[in-house]
């Protein structure tokens, strides 16, 4: 009993340390990582940018995203319109902004639940090992045997579209690819020498996994998750290119590409402006992720 | 080990191989005609007699009895007894076509038609007045989409619920004699016998099919083509049929690819890969911007003889109130629509029966646009700004014109202090919902079978179940009832008259229906076409014969 | 080694049962009346009812699977709703397409790939490397849908070059396969220039080289040859991606494909095309796993070893 309560106690003193142990690194690494690789700097700038367009929209524009004014419909670039108007006379710029709301939640949240999926299932199936490894890996070999993109069509043809939907679409496509990765990480931790002292000192698993285990899969995580923002966008704007997901008059980039797509040689802005923007987005998160792939995780690499 | 290795290796590189060049020969013109292959892919190489012409979906069938809107293929293998002509001043007129000469008895119950003598079916057999039977028979039996016609011919009900086995008001005098008794006299009858679901089609083929409409064999009409060729979502191909009848056609083949998206039919059009292309999936700025100024002497405008309705659901807690309904039909800026989404190249609707329709008429006058009216209309009856709120739903596949002036329609009755969301479905789904008669509000055109205005007037309001399915839900029985029998009245004056009191009736009085615009169905051909006439409702399906080349 | 390919193959068998289920239910789940579609707006619901009933769609699901799966392995996907025709039939037609989309956007993809990751490898950490490695970083970014815009507007509007479409020759294929294949070649140039970096520092190679042979013919016949089995297994992994791109490549340049077909089905609420579709494509990518996986054992000598 006592044992237990001396271990708890060391175990709590010890796991801030770990934490800030890590918080360090990570800080160290991130500012070596910025004196390396400016690209990856640059790429967190667009990055803020983006999202500080996407939080100040309403600030930045003088027009609604669904304002319209169809007597001035498909007008080119102009003082008023930076970009010109759509097919609705809607300003092109606002509707712009307002969808890089859209894509960087879409960028940002089911990467997080697939994370956090993947990253509880990975953790249980390296940890835990026999049947249940067999299950959660099996069954991420059916989820990674799908072309992503059709299996996140069948997902929105079974849910309807919707943004929340969307979310759980590509959440559902992405954790197995996750799950993979942190379960390789934890069968090499769960044989290093602090996890099999835990153990005999009888930690409980839960215990182990959580404190010892996750943590220590965060750098590649982190890695993963900023790798995995920029094809959760492409796969969205590739959705909504066909038209399946998002909803009027809601304004999504790859819904405004595939509107604009009839005007591209009469106005190319209608389509090229958004494509412009997903990829400027997409490229940014790859540069980032590879700048912090170099420092944080090297091994990862070519995964 | 090694050797193992590489045989695999060769043997997958083989099978890949293998594969890639089937499905070349499977394209046409690949390996089958080398010559072509090397041509250019602009303007060059194009065989004779050859059209080339797109369609954003594939036919699901080949027989009339299945569809109501795949015609394209019975529209040219095919013949009906009437045909509608289109004339040089743009009016159109019912003319013999299987038949030479019919007379109608005095009460307007029975007719008696003599069919033309000689014409055969493309696989060499005679058609006779058994034929005709056949086909109108086949109609209420094949338990098909398309009954309503011949089930005002005497004994069509019980036919059609399998009490007899024949249909008692077709009387086949000889092979080219025959007469058919209505059950109500209908002055519009010889009218709906126009319609595509009308083909004639060849009684002893059928007797051998049994999945009639689905392979180019089996589907055998007496029409100036023959179906030769259908690539399911790839092509089908319509070729001369040597034993018609009438005049041999300018096009000796024409073959429709299926191109589901208009932008690319667009640009091929552009590129010299097509001779006609369908105008009405394009933005009518492109229309304006490339059309109207590079190909403006290769435009061919129809007029679309039917409307783009908007209908309300009077089951809807708001949309029960007709003062609801009428601040719709006022917050809509029908000009505005038609000005910016259709660059003018639309005419606006006030009714049921639209312009071009018998019966059609120009003193109705609907409420002026007036949104500051209807915001008062719907405080004055008691709501509260934006409580009214409703859900427009819409097609998916709905074109692109369409899905715009759903987004005004939104702003529109948003700015009149309504809340209406518009909510997509997929077709099945769209019609799923529609024909339950839960659907609050939606969009659609209707573009006319024959031209009678029973054919709308009786579709919309025939019953209550007709207004079920369309989500209509319209209330008034004695109305309803008047409709189905205004077909019976055999005076055409006093029957236009009653049709025209019903209409107003509906659209002014109680506000059930808010009548659009129909907007001009636009064309254009490639330089290799010298001319050619749309079907005289403005159907997107044409008739190949109508196409001259050069 | 050979029971390490069986043991393999009868994990993919395990997986792509495990796939057609979850493709059952998942489509099974969904609302709406597909036989609606299939007959029509006019359809009477006596025709409806006796639809269903031939389609077995009143029978109880489990038994709805089996059909399924004993029409599957026959090679039978069932009828489309839609189009009225077999989907075994209509994925005959359009899977010749699709793959051969698809491998000539491998071949775009591996000529592009390999040989700016050799480029880039040999000149390491030079301005070019640099280069190389930034612009293949932009293939990554951009969307498909943009290449192909892009290609079809300036290449085949333009300059005539090409077909708008694919429907006629393969002159429509040049396009999409280069847009397809776009994507894949910047991470095959990443990965052929790392693998490649390493391989190149190993001792072998300065043996080669001190031998005398030609620079180039190191690198070729050593440094290549062992550089390839990590792209090996790559190809596999982007043979799911190219399947998804070719669905929006298809769609763009109007090709009769799988990819079309799944798009359609899902338009159309045809759940046996779609079923169908996905089934194949799927299978495709678990075959293509499969080869590489088998591949890899018997090429890579380590594996071999352990086994």
């Amino acid at each position: 009993m006592r044992d237990e309560q001396e271990e708890m106690l060391t175990m709590q003193m010890e796991a801030p340390e770990d934490v800030l142990g890590e918080a360090d690194t990570l800080k160290d690494q991130l500012k070596r990582m910025a004196r390396q690789n400016k690209l990856a700097v640059v790429s967190a700038v667009v990055i803020l940018l983006f999202v500080l367009g996407a939080i100040f929209a309403p600030v930045l524009t003088p027009y609604e995203f669904d304002q319209q004014d169809v007597i001035n419909r498909l007008a080119s670039p102009s003082a008023e319109h930076l970009l010109g108007t759509d097919e609705l006379g809607r300003d092109v710029l606002t509707r712009l902004l307002y969808g890089s709301r859209i894509s960087l939640l879409v960028g940002v949240v089911p990467t997080v639940i697939s994370m956090l999926a993947g990253a509880v299932l990975g953790i249980c199936a390296g940890y835990i090992g026999g049947k249940t490894d067999v299950i959660i890996m099996r069954l991420a070999d059916i989820m990674l045997a799908f072309p992503s993109m059709l299996l996140a069509m069948v997902i929105m043809y079974t849910l309807g579209d919707g943004l929340i939907n969307i979310f759980l679409a590509l959440a559902l496509v992405s954790w197995a690819s996750v799950a993979r990765i942190v379960r390789s990480e934890t069968l090499k931790l769960k044989e290093s020498v602090f996890v099999e002292a835990a153990k005999s000192m009888g930690v409980s698993r839960l215990k182990i996994m959580c404190r010892h285990i996750f943590p220590n899969c965060l750098p590649s995580m982190i890695v993963l998750f900023t790798l995995n923002i920029p094809s959760a966008i492409l796969s969205e704007s590739s959705l909504s290119f066909l038209g399946i997901g998002i909803k009027y008059p809601q304004a999504s980039w790859g819904l405004m590409v595939n509107l604009g797509r009839q005007f591209l040689y009469t106005k190319p802005w209608l389509s090229l402006a958004p494509s412009i923007a997903i990829m400027l987005v997409v490229l940014a998160f790859n540069f980032l992720g590879d700048g912090l792939r170099d420092v944080l995780d090297p091994h990862l690499k070519d995964q | 080990m090694k050797k193992f290795l590489s045989l695999l290796l060769a043997l997958t590189m083989i099978l890949s191989l293998a594969a890639c060049g089937s499905s070349g020969s499977e394209t046409p013109a690949a390996d089958g005609q080398p010559a072509e292959a090397t041509a250019a892919p602009a303007d060059s190489g194009v065989e004779d007699g050859l059209l080339r012409a797109a369609a954003l979906y594939d036919i699901k069938t080949m027989d009339v009895a299945q569809t109501t809107d795949d015609y394209m293929v019975p529209m040219n293998i095919f013949d009906r007894l009437f045909e509608v002509e289109v004339q040089s001043d743009g009016t159109s007129e019912i003319v013999p076509s299987l038949v030479t000469d019919y007379s109608v008895s005095e009460d307007g119950l029975t007719y008696s038609f003599t069919l033309r003598e000689g014409v055969v079916f493309s696989n060499g057999s005679a058609l006779t007045a058994s034929d005709v039977q056949y086909s109108f028979e086949r109609l209420l039996t094949a338990g098909g989409v398309n009954d309503d016609i011949p089930l005002e011919v005497l004994g069509a009900e019980a036919l059609k619920a399998g009490e007899t086995d024949t249909l008692e008001g077709f009387t086949v005098t000889d092979d080219y004699n025959f007469s058919i008794t209505l059950a109500n006299a209908n002055a519009g009858f010889i009218a709906e016998l126009t319609g595509p679901a009308m083909s004639i089609v060849d009684a002893e083929t059928m007797a051998e099919v049994s999945d009639f409409g689905m392979s180019c064999e089996d589907t055998i009409g007496s029409g100036p083509y023959k179906v030769t060729e259908w690539v399911k979502n790839d092509h089908f191909t319509l070729e001369y049929n040597e034993l018609y009848w009438g005049e041999e056609p300018s096009v000796k083949k024409a073959i429709v690819y299926i191109i589901p998206d208009a932008s690319t039919q667009n640009l091929m059009f552009q590129n010299g890969e097509l001779d006609i292309i369908d105008l009405d999936y394009l933005d009518s700025s492109i229309v304006a911007s490339t059309y109207k100024t590079t190909y403006a002497q290769q435009m061919v405008s129809c007029p679309r003889v039917g409307l783009t309705y908007m209908a309300l659901n009077a089951n809807n807690q708001y949309l029960s109130d007709v003062n609801v309904r009428k601040a719709v039909q006022m917050a809509i800026d029908v000009d505005t629509i038609i000005a910016s989404i259709f660059a003018g190249d639309a005419i606006k609707e006030n009714g049921i029966i639209p312009q071009g329709v018998w019966g059609f008429n120009e003193n109705l006058e609907r409420p002026a646009f007036d949104p500051a009216a209807a915001k008062q209309l719907l405080l004055d009856s008691g709501y509260a700004e934006g409580e009214v709120s409703f859900e427009l739903a819409m097609d998916t596949s709905a074109s692109s014109n369409l899905q715009l002036v759903y987004q005004m329609i939104q702003q529109y009755l948003k700015d009149a202090g309504m809340t209406v969301e518009i909510k997509s479905y997929d077709e099945s789904s769209w019609l799923d919902l529609r024909q339950s008669g839960e659907m609050d509000s939606f969009l659609a055109t209707w573009t006319m079978d024959y031209n009678d205005p029973a054919n709308i007037m009786y579709t919309f309001f025939g019953s209550p179940e007709k207004t079920l399915i369309r989500s209509l839900n319209y209330a008034d029985t004695a109305v309803m009832e008047r409709v189905a029998a205004a077909s019976g009245i055999t005076d055409d004056a006093e029957r236009m008259a009653e049709y025209q009191a019903l209409e107003e009736k509906i659209v002014v009085e109680d506000a059930a229906w808010v009548p659009l615009y129909a907007n001009t169905h636009l064309f254009a051909i490639s330089d290799r076409v010298e001319s050619f006439v749309p079907y005289w409702a403005g159907y997107s399906n044409f008739y190949v014969s109508d196409v001259t080349l050069k | 080694m050979l029971l390490n390919i069986l043991k393999r193959c009868l994990q993919a068998l395990v997986v792509l049962i495990g796939v057609a289920l979850l493709i059952f239910i998942m489509l099974r789940i969904v609302p709406g009346n597909a036989i609606i579609t299939m007959m029509g707006e006019h359809a009477n619901p006596e025709a409806i009812e006796r639809m269903t009933a031939e389609l077995g769609l009143n029978k109880p699901l489990y038994v709805q699977f089996f059909t399924y799966i004993s029409g599957a392995l026959r090679g039978d996907f069932g009828t489309s709703y839609s189009l009225h025709v077999s989907v075994s039939s209509l994925i005959a037609q359009a899977f010749p397409n699709t793959l051969c989309l698809a491998l000539a956007a491998a071949v775009v993809a591996w000529l592009i790939g390999i040989v700016c990751g050799i480029i880039a490898a040999i000149k390491e950490n030079s301005l070019l490397d640099r280069l190389f490695m930034g612009f293949s970083l932009f293939g990554v970014s951009m969307p498909v849908f943009m290449v192909a815009m892009v290609l079809q507007y300036l290449l085949a509007y333009k300059l005539h070059w090409f077909d708008i479409s694919g429907i006629n020759d393969w002159r429509g294929f040049v396009l999409p396969a280069i847009a397809l294949g776009w994507n894949s070649a910047g991470s095959i140039a990443r990965l052929t220039r790392s693998t490649l970096v390493e391989v190149l520092q190993e001792d072998y190679i300065d043996t080669a080289r001190a031998k005398g042979r030609r620079r180039m013919g190191v690198i070729l016949f050593h440094a290549l040859r062992n550089s390839m089995l990590p792209v090996i297994t790559m190809m596999a992994v982007q043979l799911s991606s190219l399947l998804s791109g070719a669905v929006i490549c298809e769609t763009i340049f109007s090709i009769n494909g799988i990819g079309r077909l799944a798009v359609d089905a899902i338009s159309g609420r045809d759940i046996p095309l779609l079923q169908g579709t996905i089934l194949l494509s799927t299978a495709l990518v678990i075959l293509g796993n499969l080869v590489a996986d088998c591949l890899y054992s018997v090429l890579d000598p380590r594996v071999r070893k352990g086994d």
